[in-house]
This record gives structure tokens, sequence and C-alpha cells, in this order.
């Protein structure tokens, strides 16, 4: 096991470097004029030659790639004299445009993103298992096709229209929830909820929908198994063959999707976050883009992926730890 | 947020991976259980109907009298641009209503932007279809280097968040299509959605075939035509082609919908195409600042966007029902 | 440039803040309570919390040599830096334009024909950590300019006015505080003198209005605190208020400044004592609890515009007439045509006489959105602005708002050349998609073939500004810095001002520019900037269509001091809240 963790590890790492280098070069084809826009309405050649100087943009793109690189793990300066400042390890880059680390956005944004996607992330497989739950039980009959209907509808809702259907109607239609901006939790705990209880609830219901069809179907699948029947037969109770036999091997796909979803959103919920106006990594990642803001991009890009590749590690594991069956190869 | 694409994926390949291999017979099975299922033929007969609608849409708005690009400062309201009349302005003259600040058919936008939809969905579909076959056969026919170099590629992609790489590189990509193979804005703006989404889409339909391969090729049919001398290419395409067709059909009536989907999502972020192209995630981004003046403008395009998704979502689970009747629903 | 934050789907907002970039005007405010409302029915009270909806993520610059946002200019100004002389609070349109003195003790005093300009500074003025503002602050702030790969997007009045010589490559041989390196300091400290509490700017041509130039980006900065670069985000207050606490996306709280008194101080009555800015909000949702008006948010109000499609709400409705404001905003919205491209001037006339300007408002709101424009000038710039006549005869006939299509026609068969496939190019968003195909359409009326270039809003400067990326007709739109068409005129057309989209080098007209630049008779000036933009009018270097209107909605407990019965009210060049003497209503 040990071996196979450090294995992964590496390659984990393997992946992350082709990761960054691709990064690069796909945006190196961006109009590389960064300082033009932060240039302002009186600028000159020698002011735009300046300040890509002192980013570093006049670099050839494997120079600047090194020095990347060397700021995530060492650290870097820019600028000169007595105007130059320090970028600290991890140093993912720094925003010109908002006079900002990059990895200090990203430590502000984060937190944001985390909270939204752990709650709905809560919210969607209580819901979405347990409801698909039911549907296997109740297979074929009434409960289980009102349940299966409503699952493909809800995963047919474009997200960003479920998101402004429940602004519509919760807030402004019937107005059961007043308007609230994220507000932290240690200031205001009521604040806090009242303003992420909609994106959650978006979030659960895009989601949920599949998890329950998700579910039902491992269930119908594994309680066909011969080893469920056993169980029935030596006599075990209903309970203990759906909870323990039943769900324990149905749930490793489950497993795969919600660490592999979880860790998508922990990359920014890009719409949920942009409708609802949470000021979390994918609302960064989308202002970014529109301002041009290039080590934003590669920042945010970096970092969503290096969770969607922890991800599949620890899904990986955690594949071994509840399905014996699956190798280590 | 992911493209749910990857649902998609996960829905599809637990049930492929227990799908019959199917033979012939098994067509003509699967299209009689598909006939019996109501839900079924009702949601064919609705994607039939879309897909006619969005192809006729020309005839269409000109035998209802209405056209996408044509201005009406009479529809709106002097002050405030808002349609004049009730749901939107909905009359005669305009079925749906019409567009604030313009008044614009709201119908006409509405069919117009559905060709251009599903005309990015469907391209995108075939040719994610086609690379992910292509490469899954060839990764798990292969095993060996290049099994492990595309098993690598596939991953690397996947890593990717796609939408935010989408949105980054929309503008430039599109100019230097333009420019290069000499395109109009909007062929470009279409043929950069097509190319992107597939290029990011096929590595989940390749690790499914690629499954699929890896257990066909023990077969005895691949083994007696290998025996028989039959050439690779031969085997690959006569031999285990065929035997595929049930999972990749299943996985593109799932996948389309997901790709409707997702360039209305692009369009909502800003990556929209070149007006006056309508397209339903315009409108709808436009909608936002409307729906406490003018909620029909929210959802008239997100229902008609809301149907055309289920629509195919029906029918592909009912596909893949008919094709796998274990999962099924009764 | 590149100053205004852009919000993906806040369309309203985006045309006005990506199409108007930077304007500029000082700090509105001023004047103490009641001064200049006749009948101040709402005494102003001090204390309570005052709270600003954004839809931005945070201030673009706090920092006061990179602030280049009227509105922003405003707010910081009113809280928290100070600037030497600044403009009158008052509702009344004439009596905005007119100075105050802030930090000075009078609004300054000319020598040497308008060459030299010296500030005496009051005494008792402190930092918020207790420490005096002195002249050399001043010095070290307005040096700071000079630093132009690290002070990046600000005002440069500074480094084209002073007395400094220019290197080879026409950068000043000044290139401020952080560098050595070949660094002249010598020619600054020549050119700004600290003599005591007296500063004085040496100017390298006579400046009539250099007063008003110190409102803009000559702040004060403490030498010891300055951190360059991250300056910007974390500012040392002179003002009535301090940053308690600042989370960009979020909020940001100021609280006062137990260092200020009142006694330094005759410019800012500072009422409340906390003032919060919630950013990074939707537009509509902000719209939507300024219309409600519950709870807090009744102290609340909208630091940006109502959205089109909620005015007819807002102001159908009379429940909402002592809380919605309206005014011209400082922008004039015009179409610029590239005289590369068409050089001919009958070619230019009919893209002109084409457009259908009444379509184009009606996208914005209608009657809402603004009044359709004659010229650059606005009416709010009251002295410079007189109806130049282009839609009522200049073009050599009466043009109707929604274009001539057969007269345009006419006007390409004059110029008896082949007319050039146009293309417009506009940074997108909903709405200038919507106008890009109304110009698309009333163009084609007229016979011409139109291409349209959407670009993504951060990238639109950059594009047009490029040469080898311009195109025939672009989108823009400008505000002037101070009440004066010098800050209108000369940037727009002629290629040395820095906004010359349209590439207009035109030498008799550079002529009688830089005449009108040096005038010193201000009403002689303002008949030769009227007489300027007449010309540029009749020549069809732009197309006006919009001088537009800004509408906004507060919380019903806040009030202006300085507003009649204490309503609230935009007004200046910047077309800001009166920051200064706004309280909260008990």
């Amino acid at each position: 096991m040990g071996a196979y963790i450090i294995r992964r590890l590496i390659a984990m790492a393997g992946m992350l470097v082709t990761l960054s280098v691709i990064v690069f070069l796909l945006f190196s084809v961006l109009p590389a004029d960064p300082a033009r826009l932060v240039c302002g309405k009186s600028c000159t050649p020698s002011i735009i030659k300046a300040i890509n100087h002192k980013f570093g943009y006049d670099q050839p793109l494997a120079v600047q790639y090194k020095e990347f690189v060397q700021g995530i793990f060492v650290g870097r300066t820019y600028g000169e004299g007595k105007a130059a400042f320090d970028c600290h390890v991890p140093c993912l880059g720094y925003s010109f445009l908002r006079n900002e680390d990059v990895t200090t956005l990203i430590k502000d944004t984060l937190p944001i993103t985390a909270q939204l996607a752990l709650g709905g992330f809560v919210l969607w497989i209580l819901v979405g298992v347990s409801i698909g739950i039911v549907a296997a039980l109740k297979r074929g009959k009434w409960q289980d096709r009102t349940i299966m209907g409503a699952a493909l509808v809800g995963y047919s809702f474009p997200s960003f229209f479920i998101a402004l259907l429940l602004i519509f109607f919760v807030q402004i239609k019937f107005a059961v929830l007043g308007f609230h901006s994220y507000t932290s939790f240690f200031d205001s705990p009521a604040e806090w909820f009242k303003a992420l209880v909609l994106p959650w609830i978006a979030v659960a219901m895009l989601y949920a929908a599949f998890y329950s069809r998700l579910t039902r179907n491992q269930m119908l699948e594994t309680l066909g198994e011969d080893y469920i029947r056993t169980a029935r037969a030596k006599g075990l109770r209903e309970r203990t063959v759906i909870g323990k036999h039943g769900l324990r091997a149905g749930l490793t796909p489950i497993v795969t999707a919600a660490g592999l979803d979880l860790a998508g959103l922990l990359g920014g919920a890009l719409i949920i976050e942009q409708v609802f106006a949470l000021p979390g990594l994918g609302r960064l990642s989308v202002d970014s883009v529109t301002t041009s803001d290039l080590p934003v991009i590669t920042g945010t890009v970096m970092v969503a992926a290096f969770f969607i590749i922890l991800a599949n590690l620890v899904v990986d594991l955690l594949y071994a730890v509840i399905d014996p069956r699956v190798r280590l190869a | 947020m992911s493209l749910a694409s990857d649902h998609a994926v996960e829905a599809t390949s637990t049930s492929a991976e227990s799908a019959e291999i199917a033979g012939r017979s098994l067509t003509q099975i699967a299209w009689r259980r598909l006939r019996r299922d109501k839900v079924a033929m009702t949601s064919l007969l609705v994607v039939l109907v879309i897909v006619s609608i969005a192809a006729l849409a020309p005839v269409i708005t000109r035998l209802v009298g209405v056209d996408p690009s044509s201005f009406n400062d009479k529809a709106v309201s002097d002050a405030g641009g808002l349609p004049l009349g009730r749901l939107g302005g909905v009359s005669l003259a305009h079925p749906l209503g019409v567009e604030p600040g313009t008044g614009r058919d709201l119908f006409a936008r509405l069919l117009y932007g559905s060709r251009i939809s599903l005309l990015i969905a469907l391209s995108a579909t075939l040719i994610t279809v086609t690379l992910g076959v292509s490469v899954g056969i060839v990764a798990g026919y292969s095993r060996g280097w290049l099994d492990s170099a595309l098993g690598r590629l596939m991953d690397v992609i996947l890593a990717f968040p796609l939408i935010l790489i989408l949105l980054a590189l929309s503008n430039v990509l599109t100019q230097r299509l333009e420019t290069t193979f000499h395109l109009g804005e909007l062929v470009a703006r279409v043929l950069y959605l097509i190319l992107v989404l597939s290029l990011f889409g096929w590595p989940y339909l390749a690790r499914i075939v690629r499954g699929q391969v890896l257990s066909l090729r023990e077969r005895e049919f691949v083994e007696s035509a290998v025996s028989m001398g039959a050439g690779t290419p031969r085997i690959l395409f006569r031999e285990i082609l065929p035997n595929l067709w049930a999972p990749i059909l299943v996985y593109a009536t799932l996948l389309l919908p997901t790709y409707i989907a997702a360039e209305a999502a692009l369009s909502y972020l800003g990556v929209g195409l070149v007006p006056p192209t309508p397209s339903w995630g315009a409108m709808l981004a436009d909608s936002v600042r409307y729906f406490a003046v003018d909620p029909a403008f929210l959802f008239i395009p997100g229902t008609y966007l809301f149907v055309v998704v289920l629509a195919f979502n029906l029918l592909g689970d009912a596909v893949r029902d008919a094709l796998d009747p274990r999962a099924g629903r009764a | 440039m590149g100053k205004a934050k852009i919000g993906l789907r806040s369309a309203a907002v985006v045309s006005l803040a990506a199409m108007a970039l930077a304007a500029c005007g000082g700090g509105s405010s001023g004047g103490s309570s009641g001064k200049s409302g006749n009948t101040p029915a709402g005494q102003p009270v001090k204390g309570g919390t005052l709270t600003m909806l954004s839809l931005n993520q945070e201030f673009t610059d706090l920092d006061p040599q990179r602030a280049y946002t009227g509105e922003d200019i405003a707010f910081l100004n009113a809280y928290m830096t100070r600037s030497l002389t600044a403009f009158k609070v008052s509702r009344d349109p004439k009596e905005q334009g007119t100075l105050v003195p802030d930090m000075a003790t009078d609004t300054g005093t000319p020598a040497n024909g308008g060459k030299d300009w010296s500030f005496t500074l009051r005494d008792g003025m402190k930092w918020e950590d207790g420490s005096p503002v002195t002249c050399e602050d001043v010095k070290y702030g307005v040096s700071r300019t000079f630093a132009t790969d690290v002070i990046t997007g600000g005002p440069t009045y500074a480094i084209q006015y002073l007395d400094i010589p220019s290197a080879k490559d026409g950068s000043s041989v000044y290139k401020g505080p952080y560098t050595t390196k070949g660094n002249d300091t010598a020619a600054y400290d020549k050119a700004v003198v600290c003599e005591g509490n007296k500063i004085t700017f040496h100017l390298a041509k006579p400046v009539g209005d250099f007063n008003y130039t110190v409102t803009l980006g000559m702040g004060a900065v403490p030498k010891a605190a300055d951190t360059a670069e991250k300056y910007t985000k974390k500012i040392v207050s002179n003002g009535p208020y301090k940053i308690q606490a600042y989370t960009k996306g979020n909020q940001m709280v100021l609280v006062r400044n137990e260092n200020w008194s009142k006694d330094s101080d005759s410019y800012r009555p500072a009422y409340p004592d906390k003032i919060v800015v919630k950013f990074g909000l939707d537009q509509s949702v902000i719209d939507q609890r300024m219309i409600r008006d519950s709870g807090a948010d009744q102290q609340a109000f909208m630091r940006e515009s109502l959205l089109s499609s909620d005015l007819a709400t807002v102001f159908n409705d009379p429940r909402y007439e002592s809380r919605r404001v309206t005014n011209f905003s400082p922008y004039v919205i015009y179409r610029v045509i590239n005289v590369e491209k068409v050089p001919d001037l009958k070619q230019r006339q009919a893209i002109a006489v084409a457009m259908d300007r009444a379509q184009l408002r009606q996208i914005l709101g209608g009657k809402f959105a603004g009044d359709i424009a004659d010229g650059v000038i606005k009416p709010n710039l009251a002295q410079d602005y007189a109806p130049s006549g282009m839609w009522t005869g200049l073009l050599g006939k009466t043009i109707p708002d929604s274009g001539d299509p057969e007269y345009a026609k006419q006007l390409i068969k004059d110029s008896g050349k082949p007319m050039p496939t146009i293309t417009y190019s506009y940074s997108q968003n909903p709405d200038a998609d919507k106008g890009a195909a109304s110009i698309k359409s009333s163009l084609e009326k007229a016979g011409m073939k139109v291409k349209l270039n959407p670009i993504e809003a951060s990238a639109y400067y950059t594009t047009i500004f490029d040469k080898s990326r311009a195109t025939e007709l672009m989108a823009n739109g400008w505000g002037p810095d101070w009440p004066n068409a010098s800050t209108v005129i000369p940037p727009l057309f002629t290629l040395k001002g820095g906004w010359d989209v349209g590439l207009v080098n035109d030498k008799a007209y550079n002529e009688k520019v830089a005449a009108a630049l040096s005038e010193t008779d201000r009403a002689k000036q303002a008949t030769m900037w009227q007489d300027l933009n007449k010309e540029a009018m009749q020549q069809a270097w732009v197309v006006p269509t919009l001088f537009e209107n800004d509408q906004r909605l507060a919380g019903s407990k806040v009030k202006s001091a300085s507003g009649q019965n204490g309503q609230l009210y935009i007004g200046g060049s910047a077309g800001n809240w009166p920051y200064n003497d706004m309280y909260v209503q008990k």
C-alpha cells in the first residue's frame, strides 16, 4: 500500500508539471500585452516597456516558466530599487491588475468556494443517496417512478437556470428570503447561512438528481448479486443486507463520482458563484478571464487542476479501502 | 463547475460495463422494447419536432410573419424599453413576446437560437464520439506503451477545468481560426466551440471504449480472427467496433444534451456568438437583469432550453434501458 | 483605460464603465451643512452607519496617485485622501465647478504669468498614525507619479506640466522616488519646492487652471508608509475616516480617524460614524434591495447606476420620488470614425447621417437613457456647451433622430468613390450587441456593407489603439477630467491628446487647439471650445449618439446636507454622490 501511494504521488507531481507547462503554452497565445492593460490613459511605449520588464514579460517563455516554478518553491522578487517587493512561497505570480499576490487572492476566495462546495456536497449526498435507495427498494413502484422522473427533470435543468429560478421565486416573487451578501460565519452565523442557503440548494439540486439515479442503479445491480442472495438466505435482517452488503459494494462508483464532483466544485463553481455573487474562486477565475488578468488565470487553472488530480488519487485510495476486490495495480 | 459530462459518463460506464455485448438480434429486441416505452416514444417525438423546427426555422418564422433581427420600437415602451403588453409582449404579431430594448421577436430568436445550439451540440457529439472511439480502441487493443501514453494524455486532459479554459481562450483562438482559415467571425466562433467541446470531451468515452475493448479482445471471435491471420485494422474495425455500438449510442444520446447545456452556459458566461445571431445562453444572460420586471423574458428561453435537454435526456435514458434491461425502469 | 471593472452581466453598467473609463473629477463635497440648501428640512445628524453597495469587486485604486475613476476619487477624497484644493459641494451645477481650499489655506496663488503656483498648507493636519501632514508629504506624493512602471494607471498631469526636462526617449529625466539608477532627482527638487508650509510648483508652460489640476492625482503620501505598488490596497488616511477592515470582493469598513480634527479641515463635516462598502453584488440585486428599502438597506445607497430595466419601475412611481436621482452622467457616448480608413468627408458624414440614434437610445432605456447628443461637449459642462447644430443643418440638412438613409446614399454618391466596408468594433456586452445589430441594419439601409467586430471588454482599448487592428467605426465614450473642455477636445481630436481613437491629425485644427489651451480668458476659451466642437462634428470625426443619463436610488434614511430638503443628488463633473456631507437620518 505504501509503495502504491508513493508511486501515485510521484505520478501526481508529474501530472502537475505537465499541466503547468501546457497551461503556460496555452496562455502564451493570449495577447501578451498585460502592460497596456494597467498602463492607463497616458501611456507611452517606454512605460509599457518598463512594466513588461518589471513583470518579466520581456523574457522568453522558457525563462518566464522557470521563474514561475521558482516562485512556487523559493518565492520571487518583483520590481527594482525601493519599489521591489517579495512574493512569498508558494508564489503563484502577481496580479498587476489587482496589485495582489495570486496566492493571496486564492487564499481569500478558496474558503468561500469550499464552504459552498462542502455544504452543497453534504446536501446532495444526503438527499441523492437516500432517495436513490428508496427508489431501488421500491423498484418499479410509483415511488421509484416519481423519484426517477423528478431526478431526470432536475438533471435536465441548466445550472444557471436553476439558480435564476431560485432567486426569482425565493427572493423576488415570494420574498421569503431577503437579499444577503456573503458574511463570514464568525461575524454573523445567521447572515452567513442566509447568504449561502440558496447557493447550497442550487448546487444540491444539480447534483442530487444524478446521485439518486446512480445510487439506485448501483443498488439494483448489487442487490442482484449472488452474495446478497446468500446473505439473505443466511437469514440476515433486510436492513443489514442492504446497509452492510448492498450499499457498501455499490458505494465505489458513488465515491468516485462524489470525489471528482467535489473536486470540480472546489476548483470554482463558476456559474453558481456568478449568479449568486459569491466572492469565491470561480468568481475570481471568471473575473480574471474577463479582465485578461493572466497570472490569476494561470493560478486558478492550476489550483482547479490540482484538486481534480488530488481527488483522483484520493478516490483510488478509497476504492482500495472500500472494495477489497480492487487490486492496487 | 464540471460540465456534467462526467455525470453522463459515470452513468453510462456503470451500465456499459454490465451491458451485454449486443448482437444483431439484440438490435431488434432493443428497438421493440423502445417502441413499447411510451415515455421513450414521446421524447423521441419531441426530439424530432425540436430538430425539424430548428431545421425549418426560416420557413416557420416566415409563415408566422416574424424574423429574428428586425427591431420593433412600437413593441417596447419609450421609457425604459420594456415590452408593452402582458407576458413580455405576447401578441398575435409576436407569439412569444419581444426582447426588451429592441422589440425583436422572441419566437424567431428562440428558433434561430436552437439551430445554432443544435448544430454545435450535434457536431461536437459526432467529433467526440469519433475521437473517443478511435483512441479508445487503439489504446485498448495495443496495450503496452501506446496504451499507457494515451492513458496519461487522457488523465491530463481530464484534469483541466474545461469551462475556464474555454472562456480564457475563446477570443484569441476564435481570432486565430478566423485569420488562419479566412472564416467569418460567426463560423469561427461556432467552430471554436465545437472543437474545444470535443477536444476536451473525448477522453471520457475513450476510457469506456478502452475498457470494453480490453475484455473483447480476449473473446473467442477475436482470437479466431487473429488466428486466421486477419490484419489489425480489420480486427479493430470489423470485429471489435460492431460490438461497441451499444455503449457508444447510449453515451452519444446522453452527451448531446450535456453539450446543449454547456453551450448555453458558455454563452451565459460571455463566450457568446456574434450578434445579431441569437443564442439561448446569451438570451438568458441578458434576461437576468430583467427578471424582476419582465420575467417572461427569463422563463420563455429557459423553459425551452429545459424542454430540449429533458427530451434528449429521456430519450437517452430510454435507449439505455432498451439496450440494458437490467438497469431498466421496470 | 482598463480602469473600469467589467461585470459580466450587468450590462447597463458595463456600457457606462467600459466605454467611459477614467473620467475624473475632483471630490464632490464640501460646504458645511445647509449652506447651499435654502430650506434644510432635514437637519444633518452625526452618527450611524452609511452603507454603499457596489457591483465592483474592489476599489481599483485607493492610491491618491493612481485613482482615476471620478466616483472613486470623490469617495476617497471625501473620506480619506485630502487634496490641496477641492470642488465645492453644492447641488447647484454652476457652483459645483468652483474650487474651495482643502489642505491648502486658499485655492492657490499663481505667479510668473501662471508658470509658478504656490499653496500654503493648513496647520494641525495629521495622518492616521498621529504624525503631521507636511509639505514634504505632498511633494513626495506628487513625485510618485513619475515612477511610471510602479504607479500605473493614474493621471499624469504632474509629468506633463512640471518644469522637468525630457530624456531622449521623451520620458521625464526624473523617474520617481523608487530608483536611483540614472535618476535626476535634482530636477524634481527644482520643480517642486517646499519652504516651510508652502509648496511651490514650477511649470514648463503657463497653466491657467493648475489649481484644478491639483485635485487630480496630487494627494500627499507619507514616505515612511509608502509600499509602492501595494500602497494602492492599503493607504494611510489623512481624512476623517480610516480603513478598519478591507476584504476584496466582499467589504470595506471605514471608521473614524481619531487623529483627524475638525479644526484642520473646513471641508468635511464627517457625519456618519462608520462607512461600509459592500462589494461584488449583482446590480439587479442591488436594484431590488434599494427598491424594497427594508431594514438596514434604508441606510444604504448604490454606487453604480440603476439597470435600464429597472428605470420604469423607479421613475413611474411617485413612491420613489424622494429617493431617486437622475442627472447627466459625465459621459458622452459616440462612435469614432477612423479617418485613415474613411478619409473622405462625405463618406464619414454619410455614416453619421445613416445611423439610427433614436434606436440606439431606445436600446439603452429610451428617454431615461439620456438625450440625443450633438457633440462631444455635454450641457453639464455648462460654460463650454453650445448646440453644435450637427443634426439641424451642419451636415447640409436636418437629420431626423432615426437617421436619413436616402440622404446618406446621396452623400456616398456625391463622394464619387466606392464606400469601404464598415467594420464596427465594440466592447461586448448584451446592450452593446443590440446596439451593434442596430448600427448594422441602419447603415445597411443606406447601402453600406457592415461587419461587426465584438471585442472582449478587457481587450477593447488595447485592440482599438493598435493601429493595425483599428477598424472603420468604433464605439467610445468620454467624460471630462474637470469642468473645462480642455479635458475633452484635445484628448479626443489631437494625436498628442492620448485618446484620439480615430487618428485625427489635422494641422490647422491642432493649432486652434493649442491656441485655446493657452487662452487665459476663460469666457473666450469657452467660445473657442464651442467652435472646435462644431468643427469636429462637421468633419464627422465622430458620431455623437447620447448625452448619457445616470439614475440611482438610495435608501430612505440616506441624506445629503447640501441637497434640497436633505435629498440626495448627483453632480459635479464626475457626476458623483455628494459623499462629503451625506448623513444617516435618525
